[in-house]
This record gives C-alpha cells, sequence and structure tokens, in this order.
C-alpha cells in the first residue's frame, strides 16, 4: 500500500529540517523556523495516514532492509508505535508553531529550531525502530539532543552544567541498556546457533523485535531478567525514574519550549515506550536467585520503582518556588504514574501497556500545555519565581484559563461512577489516572494483598493536586506581589495554547475504550498468557478484570476524586483564601519542610556524597595517583633516561671535521686489527 | 728490478702522513695536499702491482683516480675559498657549525 512506501518518510523529513535549517537557517525569515514546522507537519500526517491504515487493517507496517551481519535497519508500526507516532509529531509540531512567537528575540533561532527539529527526528527514530540497535542509536541520538538544548544557552554556566548534568546522568542508564543489548545479543546468538549449528541463515535479524518475541521462551531465565532490568535501567535514566531523576529538575535552564518538548512529547516518553515495547520480555521475566541474592521478578521492580517515583517526586513538588520546576517534579511523579501502570502488567496483562501508554498520550497533552503556559508567564513577566507573580488572571486570560484546563487535568478531576457509553465523565488526566489507580494497581492489590502500588497511587494523586492548584492559585490569583507588566502572549502562542488545552480536557472522555482496546492490540493476548506462565506471572483475562473492578467497593472509585478535589481544597485554603499562612508551614523550623525544601538533600548525597567525595575524592583521586605517580612515573623515568644519556652523547658531535676523520681512521685501525688478530688465532 | 714490498712501503708511509695531517693540521689547503698525498699513496700501490703482475688494468685504474683527485681538488678548493669570504681564513677549527 501507498502508505508502506512513504513511512521512511517520517524521520527522514526532520532530519532534511535539521541540516536545510542549520545551513541556511540564518538568511530565512524567523531564524529557518518554518522549515521544521513544514517538515514535521508533513510527517505528522504521513503518521496519520499510517495510524488510519492501522486502525482500519489491524495490521502493522513492516518495513526492513538488511544492514550488515545479522542486523537490519527497518520500520515497524504497530498499534503502540502508531499511538506514540501521533502524540510525537503533533505535540512536537504544535510546540515549534508556538517557538518561533517564544524564541521570536533570540539570535540563536536557526541552531534552536535545527536541533529542535533533530531532536524530534530522534524520538520518531526510536517510536519507529524495528529492531533494539536502531532503537538505541535514535535513543542516544535523543540524549544529545537534549544535551544541545538544555544548554542551549551556553553562555549561562547554569545551563551549561544543567545539560552537562542530564548528558552524563542519563548516560548512567544509557550504559545499563546497551549491556543488556549485549547480553540479549549474545543469548539470541546462543538460541539461533543452537538451531543451525552450521551458522545462523540470512535472512534472521538477531535484534528485530519480532524475532525476540518469538524466541523468548528460548532464551535462559536468569538472563532474561537481567536483560530486562540492565533495559529498565535505561529507562529510569531517560525517563527519570528514582534514582536517576536528578537531572530533570535542572532540565528547566533551557528554552522552556525546550523543556514542554522534552517533558511532553519526546525524551521522558522514551523510557516508557522501552519498557511497553519490550513488554513481553518483561512479563516472562521471573525472579531468579543469582549467587545467593533473590532478584525479584522485572515488573514488580518496575511497579515498585515507578509507584515510589510518582510519590516521591510529587512531595518536592509541593515545596518548589520556581515555576518550571514544580511542573518537573510533576512529569518525573507521572512518569512514575506511567512505570506503575506498566508493572501492574504482571497481574493485568496487555491492558497495562493500554493504561500507561493512555496516561502517556494524555499527560503530553497537559504537560506541554502547562509547559507552554508557563513559557507564557514566564515571556510576560520575565521571571520563574511563583512568589513574584500573582494576579495575572486579569492580564492574561487565555493562559490562565488554559492552564486551568491542564491543571484539572494534571490533578485528575473528574466525576466518578457517571459513564457515558462506558467511558468515564471527566478531564484526560482523571479517566487514564483512575484507569491505573483502579484499573491496575487495586486490581492488583485485590490478586496479590500487595496494597503496596495502591497506596503510591493514592498518596501522589493527593499531593499532586495540592503542588498543582498551589501553582495555579499563587500564579494567577490574589493581588500582584511585585510591580511587573504582564501581557497576553502572541497568538501563535495562545492558538497553540487553546488547542492543547482543549485536548487536555476531551482527549480522555473521547478516546478511552477505543484507545485501550486499540494498544491492546500491540500484542497477541495469548502469546502474553504463556510468556506470563514463564515469568511466574498469573495474568487474569478481559472478564476477571471486569468482574473484580465491578465487584470492587464504591470507595475504590471515590478515592481518587476524593484526593484530587480534597488537594484542590487544601490548596485554595492555603494558597488563595491564605486562612493558614504560608509562612507558617514554609519555614525551615518545620523539619518536613526544610527536607522537602532540601529536595531530601539529594545535592548533598548525589553531588557531594556520591560525586565529590566518593566518586571524585576516592576513585578519581586513586587513578590520578596511579596515573600521575606509577604510570607517568615509568614514563617520565625511562624518558628522562634517554634524555640524560643523549645529553652526554652529543657531546660527540664536535662539528669539526677533523675529529670525524680521526674517528673514522682509528675505527677502519681497529677493524683492520680485529681482523689480522682473527687470522692468527 | 726492485721487489714489490718496497713500492708498498714507501706508499704505506707516505699515506700515513697523509692521515696525520688530515687529522692534526688546521689549515684547509694543507689538508687538502693531504689528501692528495693519501691518493697518491693509494695510486702507487696499484702501480706497483700492475707492474709485479704485468697487467694494465692498475695504469687505467690510476689515470681515473687521478682524474677524480683533480676534480675532488676543483670541488675541495672551490669550498675553501668561499669559506675564505665568508670567514677571512681557511682554519678548519672555526668551522664547526654542525655540532651539538
Amino acid at each position: 500500500m501507498a502508505v508502506d512506501n512513504i513511512v521512511y518518510l517520517i524521520p527522514i523529513l526532520p532530519v532534511l529540517a535539521f541540516v536545510l535549517t542549520l545551513a541556511f537557517g540564518k538568511k530565512l525569515p524567523s531564524g529557518g523556523g518554518y522549515i521544521p514546522i513544514l517538515a514535521i507537519a508533513i510527517s505528522c500526517i504521513i503518521s496519520i495516514l499510517a495510524f488510519l491504515q492501522i486502525y482500519k487493517t489491524g495490521i502493522p507496517i513492516e518495513v526492513s532492509a538488511h544492514w550488515f551481519s545479522v542486523l537490519n535497519v527497518g520500520i515497524f508500526i504497530d498499534p503502540l508505535a502508531s499511538v506514540m507516532l501521533l502524540m510525537v509529531s503533533f505535540v512536537s509540531l504544535l510546540i515549534h508553531i508556538y517557538a518561533i512567537g517564544y524564541m521570536a528575540h533570540d539570535p540563536g533561532k536557526p541552531r534552536y529550531f535545527a536541533e529542535t527539529a533533530l531532536f524530534t527526528a530522534a524520538m520518531l527514530g526510536v517510536v519507529l525502530a524495528d529492531n533494539i540497535l536502531q532503537f538505541f542509536i535514535s535513543w542516544e541520538l535523543v540524549g544529545l539532543c537534549s544535551y544541545l538544548l538544555i544548554g542551549f544557552w551556553f553562555r549561562k554556566p547554569t545551563a551549561a552544567a544543567a545539560g552537562k548534568k542530564a548528558f552524563l546522568t542519563t548516560r548512567v542508564g544509557d550504559v545499563l541498556f546497551l549491556a543488556g543489548i549485549v547480553i540479549l545479543y549474545s543469548s539470541m546468538r546462543d538460541v539461533f546457533l543452537e538451531r543451525f549449528p552450521a551458522g545462523i541463515p540470512d535472512g534472521i535479524y538477531l535484534l528485530q523485535f519480532s524475532t525476540i518475541f518469538e524466541n523468548i521462551s528460548h532464551i535462559d531465565p536468569t538472563h532474561l531478567t537481567i536483560i530486562t532490568l540492565l533495559f529498565f535501567g535505561g529507562a529510569v535514566g531517560k525517563s527519570g525514574q528514582f534514582p536517576l531523576h536528578v537531572w530533570l529538575p535542572d532540565a528547566m535552564e533551557g528554552p522552556t519550549t525546550v523543556s514542554a518538548l522534552i517533558h511532553a512529547a519526546t525524551m521522558v516518553t522514551a523510557g516508557v515506550y522501552l519498557v511497553a515495547r519490550t513488554f513481553p520480555m518483561f512479563i516472562a521475566s521471573p525472579a531468579v536467585e543469582l549467587a545467593g541474592i533473590t532478584i525479584p521478578a522485572t515488573l514488580t521492580v518496575v511497579a515498585y520503582i515507578g509507584g515510589f517515583t510518582a510519590l516521591f517526586a510529587s512531595t518536592m513538588g509541593l515545596v518548589m518556588n520556581d515555576l518550571k520546576r514544580v511542573l518537573a517534579f510533576s512529569t518525573i511523579s507521572q512518569l512514575g504514574y506511567m512505570m506503575l501502570a506498566l508493572g501492574m502488567g504482571s497481574v493485568i496483562g496487555v491492558a497495562a501497556v493500554g493504561f500507561a501508554m493512555f496516561h502517556l498520550i494524555n499527560h503530553a497533552f497537559f504537560k506541554a500545555c502547562l509547559f507552554l503556559c508557563a513559557g507564557s508567564v514566564i515571556h510576560s513577566t520575565g521571571t520563574n519565581d511563583l512568589r513574584e507573580m500573582g494576579g495575572l488572571m486579569s492580564k492574561m486570560k487565555i493562559t490562565g484559563i488554559t492552564m486551568l484546563f491542564s491543571s484539572l487535568a494534571l490533578a485528575g478531576i473528574g466525576i466518578p461512577f457517571l459513564k457515558i457509553a462506558g467511558t468515564p465523565i471527566g478531564t484526560s488526566g482523571f479517566v487514564s489516572k483512575d484507569a491505573i489507580i483502579v484499573e491496575g494497581s487495586y486490581v492488583f492489590a485485590h490478586m496479590t494483598n500487595d496494597w503496596i502500588p495502591f497506596a503510591f497511587g493514592i498518596l501522589a494523586a493527593l499531593l499532586t493536586a495540592i503542588y498543582t492548584f498551589r501553582l495555579w492559585f499563587m500564579a494567577f490569583t490574589g493581588k500582584p506581589r511585585q510591580e511587573r507588566h504582564p501581557h497576553e502572549s502572541p497568538a501563535t502562542m495562545t492558538g497553540v495554547l487553546s488547542i492543547l488545552a482543549a485536548f487536555a480536557l476531551v482527549f480522555g472522555m473521547l478516546t478511552f475504550l477505543p484507545f485501550t482496546d486499540f494498544v491492546g492490540h500491540t500484542y497477541d493476548h495469548e502469546e502474553i498468557h504463556h510468556l506470563a506462565v514463564l515469568g511466574g506471572n498469573h495474568v487474569i483475562d478481559h472478564h476477571e478484570l471486569h468482574d473484580v473492578v465491578h465487584h470492587a467497593s464504591p470507595i475504590i472509585f471515590l478515592l481518587p476524586v476524593i484526593v484530587g478535589v480534597g488537594g484542590l481544597l487544601i490548596a485554595w485554603v492555603i494558597y488563595n483564601r491564605r486562612w493558614v499562612s504560608v509562612a507558617s508551614i514554609g519555614n525551615m523550623q518545620n523539619p518536613l519542610f526544610a527536607i522537602l525544601a532540601k529536595r531530601y538533600y539529594q545535592h548533598e548525597i548525589f553531588i557531594e556524597l556520591i560525586s565529590l567525595k566518593f566518586t571524585y575524592g576516592v576513585l578519581a583521586l586513586t587513578s590520578e595517583f596511579s596515573d600521575r605517580k606509577i604510570v607517568d612515573g615509568i614514563i617520565d623515568g625511562i624518558s628522562s633516561f634517554i634524555i640524560g644519556g643523549a645529553e652526554v652523547l652529543k657531546k660527540i658531535q664536535t662539528g669539526v671535521v677533523q675529529n670525524y676523520a680521526t674517528a673514522t681512521v682509528l675505527g677502519v685501525g681497529l677493524i683492520a686489527l680485529i681482523l689480522s688478530f682473527r687470522g692468527m688465532i | 728490478m726492485l721487489p714489490v714490498s718496497y713500492y708498498l712501503i714507501v706508499a704505506a708511509i707516505v699515506f700515513c702522513i697523509g692521515a696525520y695531517g688530515v687529522m692534526t693540521l688546521r689549515s684547509g689547503i694543507m689538508i687538502m695536499m693531504c689528501i692528495e698525498l693519501m691518493l697518491n699513496a693509494a695510486n702507487i700501490n696499484l702501480i706497483a702491482f700492475a707492474s709485479h703482475f704485468s697487467q694494465v688494468n692498475g695504469h687505467v685504474f690510476v689515470l681515473f683516480s687521478i682524474a677524480l683527485a683533480a676534480a675532488e681538488a676543483a670541488i675541495g678548493f672551490a669550498i675553501l675559498m668561499s669559506i675564505f669570504r665568508s670567514k677571512n681564513n681557511v682554519n678548519i677549527d672555526n668551522i664547526n657549525i654542525l655540532r651539538w
């Protein structure tokens, strides 16, 4: 079909836009920003066509070509990839349009647009990859672009440092991911060499997803668990999960549009996508015992890390005064929800992928909207600090209202129990978070009696609502706390905000059932059940899931909304009505506030203890000592011996020809003597 | 007819005088002359053996050798001339710029 022949253009066009913008951007209006917009718009249209075709036929699009040896390059679009594609290209397109207005006064525009185009291309490459190696290459490109864009204002030392921090922190995850790929490759090679002792025939590509999934049952379970844990390590780095989340709040140093791009469309969702993409491997990984240590099943690790991150990050979001940092912590927290949802896969199977992806897409809309609203606020007030804002609603109506809508979505406000045609009524955040908490972690708790993920989810939802509305009340209501002259942003910016806010409000309601059903078709249910048995997981089927949810106590359904509205009210009481003095809670005498404001002393632990004391003080200085004194000492010794010897020997070179003549005569005489004596002996 | 060893002894003496001169003398012109001495000592040997073995090869070779010596003297004196122009003497001890 026609679409199959042009899908390769989806990542290629933004790459071309990158080259063109970099080369000619300076001579074009708006720094050449229209080139990436055009390219990504075409990519977006092709993505829509691909999506429609898959939606209609249910057959994934596969294009593959031989690369070398047992590796290939190719494009694979199944339901999972197609919805990701739509989201990435669409949100990225909107952010690019917005950036025309936002970056209007920046001299570095061509570089900005070139890099964001490459960023988008890399992310599309991640989504489209049909083998894990291509996935990894695009994944690394995403990391590179994030470094370039976070450090976009590289003359600002904090921005340069933030870029470096993001790069190095995600690099820890990338190394784990690469190690996982290496182990996977050797395991797959063993599997095929056993089957074809004479050598692997042509046309079998070891790292292709379809080949891997077909052979999961042949891979050694211990290896599988190690591989998936290493993959998850990569996802932890990219998606900012605990303990590699430290780079995300600092990533705010880049332009706000970059933050929106990183947090919504590209980069952080790559980690979640990786777990969703290799979900069959994750669900088949059992708990194993290795060298006396019991390693839990990978999905359990995913669920716990995700749940913990959701709660942990939201507590820190409560006390941040930087508008963008609050949003950064909320991103970490929402990514935690996605991981939590994927972790629930050990009980609810493929439905977990559906819920996680659904939350990912909804999150992309409302988080892009929140960030772009924040950008609009920063653009007009010139400050990031919430304490200096206030009363912006009267000056910036569109920004205020769109931000309110997306905040409602982030806090997950909706109407429980009311369902029209099986669809819940509420903001998109409500629909997807509700699905994760009720149909994910509640069902998980019901089946396994493990209530910890559920508790993580509920507590994080409460805190999310509090910090979200704290942000909104502080910025948009009350009296202006500082003399500033805010103004509404230009139409390219507010137009994009309105579109995104509309999506944040209604996308969830409109698409919940068809979406999860469609994404659920990514993997064959029978096969997932079979693999789950390998992993020691008991997966319940659709009807059982429905039964459990149906018989759940009403309090379970009410709880997410109660905590959402409760959080809203708490924020309203403290930050709008100010019945409780902010200063009485938010001072350093309050130990709880102090620990949050200090971000759990992460800076002290990660930077000063681990980085400075351990890595620098112990490892670096030891290796420096051995390098300087021992290795360099040997080399310096050899060279100074040779230099000293040469100092002595060079005196022979007197430059006087007669000395050389004498030496020659003496030498010849000596040879003559030796020869004549040898003759005598 | 004198035995060939007489010629060889004379040649050896002449050669040693030449070699000693090359090694010890200061003046460039004297050194050139000593080199001629050494060449001529070799020529004497060639002639001596040529007449001893009644062969013409040695005579021919000496002619080459003399031609070579002439060429060498021409070049050598040209070099000494240019040294003299720049340094105002031909004292070999002063020509030691190619040193450490």
